[in-house]
């Protein structure tokens, strides 16, 4: 298990390295940050000069990634060129409205998706499957920033229930998650359903009905135990696509989070708000990954046991 | 003089295409005596696995009951309530199957797989439970039942799979242990193991047992009585001496003379030529008729069950 956690946590660092060098290529295509910072006026050469200089940013591209990767591995994200404040501390400050929507987003999914899966497998071709896999579609097909601006619409600016704004109440934290839950739900509940399909075909499941035991205690304890397994991998993986969401949704709501930190920082090219917020984002995917794989043995014998 | 535990009369399982039933078994009848084993033997597809599914309530969805009456010691099995078919089944008749190697969930320990079964016929505690499971594991031979009880089945070979299978299956003292082709994928050593310890522990517990398999060699080796089967239909019934020594019906035959037999210097097998009919175009007469080497115009109607010498034969050779 030790030998096991060292081979990933290498190939983690693999990945973060690959990932850093090309946010920090790709965010200097997007132009030059000083012209930017000047606005409307007209800098004279020198001012413009001397803010390079001061930024680092007339040093050779490898010299400057260099330099950047040195204060990253000491934790230092560098200063952001716009507000001057550490980017750490921007960063940390954006983390719980994006950890919490995030975590929003995961519950709303799972309470939709696992019953929707379940029972659509075990009904499978009933109308309630069909009705299920009509909303997985949906969910799939429909647009994370449409979904959200309709449930505006309906709950905010039409039945006023909810906010669509802001962040200083749980009822603002609804809209939100739902809308990154539905999206995510509707993926979720397709896997489940099928890897259901695939347990509910296994000679254990006859097994367990011939025992005479309840058949929500066979769908549950046997059957959805096992499609478990893929789905726990699934989700791990979906991790990516829950942040990318976020990122998405954050806009759509105003949600404080580091996404829209992100999104700002690229249209001001703050290039070390950028560099620091995705390296972030990188690291705790990897970690949440890790982290995955690691309950996946859990609930897999197989893995925990080495053998088989 | 033996008490029945089973009765099966005229049993008719199948699908609905179209609105009209088509069975696949189609009024297969036996009896089953305490302590007795009955084998059904036949072709793969006629109809032995959904036999059995249908006396535990089993049967895949789209297949249903279309027919028959089935008594357990002499009373009708209740077929309309789930509740009712769960205390049946584990506690009544017991199965176990084909697939030993993916017949136990693999993420649970064996020990917890057994005592879910004992637990949920009996209120006793988990640790009682789990003293029987090891006791269970104990009497069908597997080494170290105290470690095994806490491992998972992929820790353990087909074999001993089977065995744990066996044991879990017995847990609760059933009447009637079905045996859906339980050594068809071990290799010959373990097969004739497994039938060993199913004969011995059948001595002990005085439970009868119905065997399904393709193989007349495993019949031979365990079976008291074997009713043959084709196409959905019981063709032959007999003991198992008289099977052997004088079959009756030309597919009995058939298969017979497909065993490959050391005595015989036969150079190749015999097979029996064409195949099965498919369920929904059977033939209104001889459902073996295309196939039968003495086919003739009387068998183009369904002939019906005669005794000859003890033996229940449906073949129009021995009605004169
Ligand atoms: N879900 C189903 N719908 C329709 N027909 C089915 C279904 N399941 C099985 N059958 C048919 O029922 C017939 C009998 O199947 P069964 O499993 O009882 O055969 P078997 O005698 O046990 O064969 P084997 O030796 O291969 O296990 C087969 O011809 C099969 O094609
Ligand atoms: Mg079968």
């Amino acid at each position: 298990m030790a030998k096991y956690i060292m081979k990933r946590l290498l190939h983690t660092l693999l990945v973060i390295i690959a990932i850093s060098m090309i946010i920090f290529f790709a965010i200097r295509l997007t132009g030059d940050p000083v012209t930017v910072m000047f606005g409307a006026g007209e800098p004279t050469k020198e001012a413009v000069e001397q803010i390079t200089e001061k930024l680092g940013l007339d040093k050779s591209l490898p010299e400057q990634y260099f330099i950047f990767m040195k204060d990253l591995v000491q934790f230092d994200l560098g200063v952001s060129y716009r507000s001057n404040q550490p980017v750490l501390d921007l960063i940390l400050e954006r983390a719980w409205p994006t950890f919490l929507l995030a975590m929003g987003g995961m519950v709303v999914a799972v309470l939709i998706a696992f019953p929707v899966g379940i029972i659509s497998a075990v009904k499978k071709g009933k109308s309630v499957d069909i009705f299920g896999r009509i909303f997985s579609l949906i969910g799939i097909s429909f647009p994370n920033f449409w979904l959200g601006i309709m449930l505006i619409l309906i709950f905010s600016v039409s039945l006023k229930w909810l906010p669509a704004s802001g962040f200083d109440s749980f009822s603002a934290l609804i809209l939100p998650s739902l809308t990154l839950g539905l999206i995510l739900s509707g993926i979720l509940a397709r896997l489940i359903r099928s890897s259901m399909l695939d347990v509910l075909k296994m000679q254990y499941i006859t097994t367990a009905k011939s025992k005479g035991i309840k058949d929500w205690v066979v769908i549950i304890k046997h059957a959805f135990r096992n499609a478990l397994l893929p789905t726990v991998t699934f989700m791990g993986l979906q991790f990516g696509a829950l942040l990318g969401g976020a990122v998405i949704v954050e806009q759509v709501f105003a949600w404080p989070g580091i996404g829209r930190l992100i999104v700002d920082a690229i249209n001001q090219r703050d290039y070390p708000v950028v560099q620091g917020g995705v390296i972030v984002l990188a690291i705790v995917m990897v970690v949440v990954n890790l982290l995955v794989d690691l309950s996946y043995s859990i609930i897999n014998p197989r893995i925990r046991t080495g053998r088989g | 003089m033996a008490t029945e535990v089973l009765k099966v009369s005229d049993l008719k399982v199948g699908f609905t295409e179209d609105k009209v039933d088509v069975p696949i078994v189609n009024g297969v009848s036996f009896q089953l005596q305490q302590g007795e084993t009955l084998g059904i033997v036949g072709e793969s597809g006629c109809g032995k696995s959904m036999t059995s599914f249908s006396l535990m309530g089993l049967l895949p969805s789209g297949i249903h009951w279309q027919g028959g009456e089935v008594l357990l010691d002499g009373n009708p099995l209740n077929v309309t309530s789930q509740k009712e078919w769960r205390k049946i089944r584990g506690k009544k008749i017991a199965m176990i199957f084909q697939e030993p190697m993916s017949s136990l969930n693999p993420v649970y320990k064996i020990g917890n797989q057994i005592i879910e079964m004992i637990r949920n016929h009996e209120t006793i505690s988990k640790k009682e439970a789990r003293v029987r499971a090891i006791e269970m594991l104990t009497l069908v031979g597997i080494p170290r039942p105290d470690k095994v009880v806490d491992e998972y089945p992929h820790q353990l070979s087909g074999g001993m799979r089977q065995r744990v299978m066996i044991a879990m299956a017995l847990s609760c003292n059933p009447e009637i242990l079905i045996a859906d082709e339980p050594t068809t994928a071990l290799d010959v050593t373990i097969q004739a193991q497994i039938l060993e310890l199913m004969k011995s522990i059948q001595a002990k517990m005085d439970m009868s047992i119905v065997l399904i398999t393709h193989d007349l060699g495993v019949i031979a080796e365990v079976c008291d009585r074997v009713i043959v089967m084709y196409a959905g239909e019981v063709v032959e019934e007999a003991s198992v001496a008289d099977l052997f020594d004088q079959p009756k019906h030309p597919y009995t035959k058939g298969l017979l003379n497909s065993l490959p037999n050391i005595n015989n210097e036969k150079e190749r097998l015999e097979t029996i030529e064409g195949v099965v009919p498919a369920p929904a175009d059977m033939p209104s007469g001889c459902r073996f008729y295309e196939r039968c080497p003495a086919a003739h115009e009387k068998c183009l109607v369904q002939p019906e069950f005669i005794v000859v010498d003890n033996q229940k034969v449906k073949c129009w050779l021995y009605h004169q």
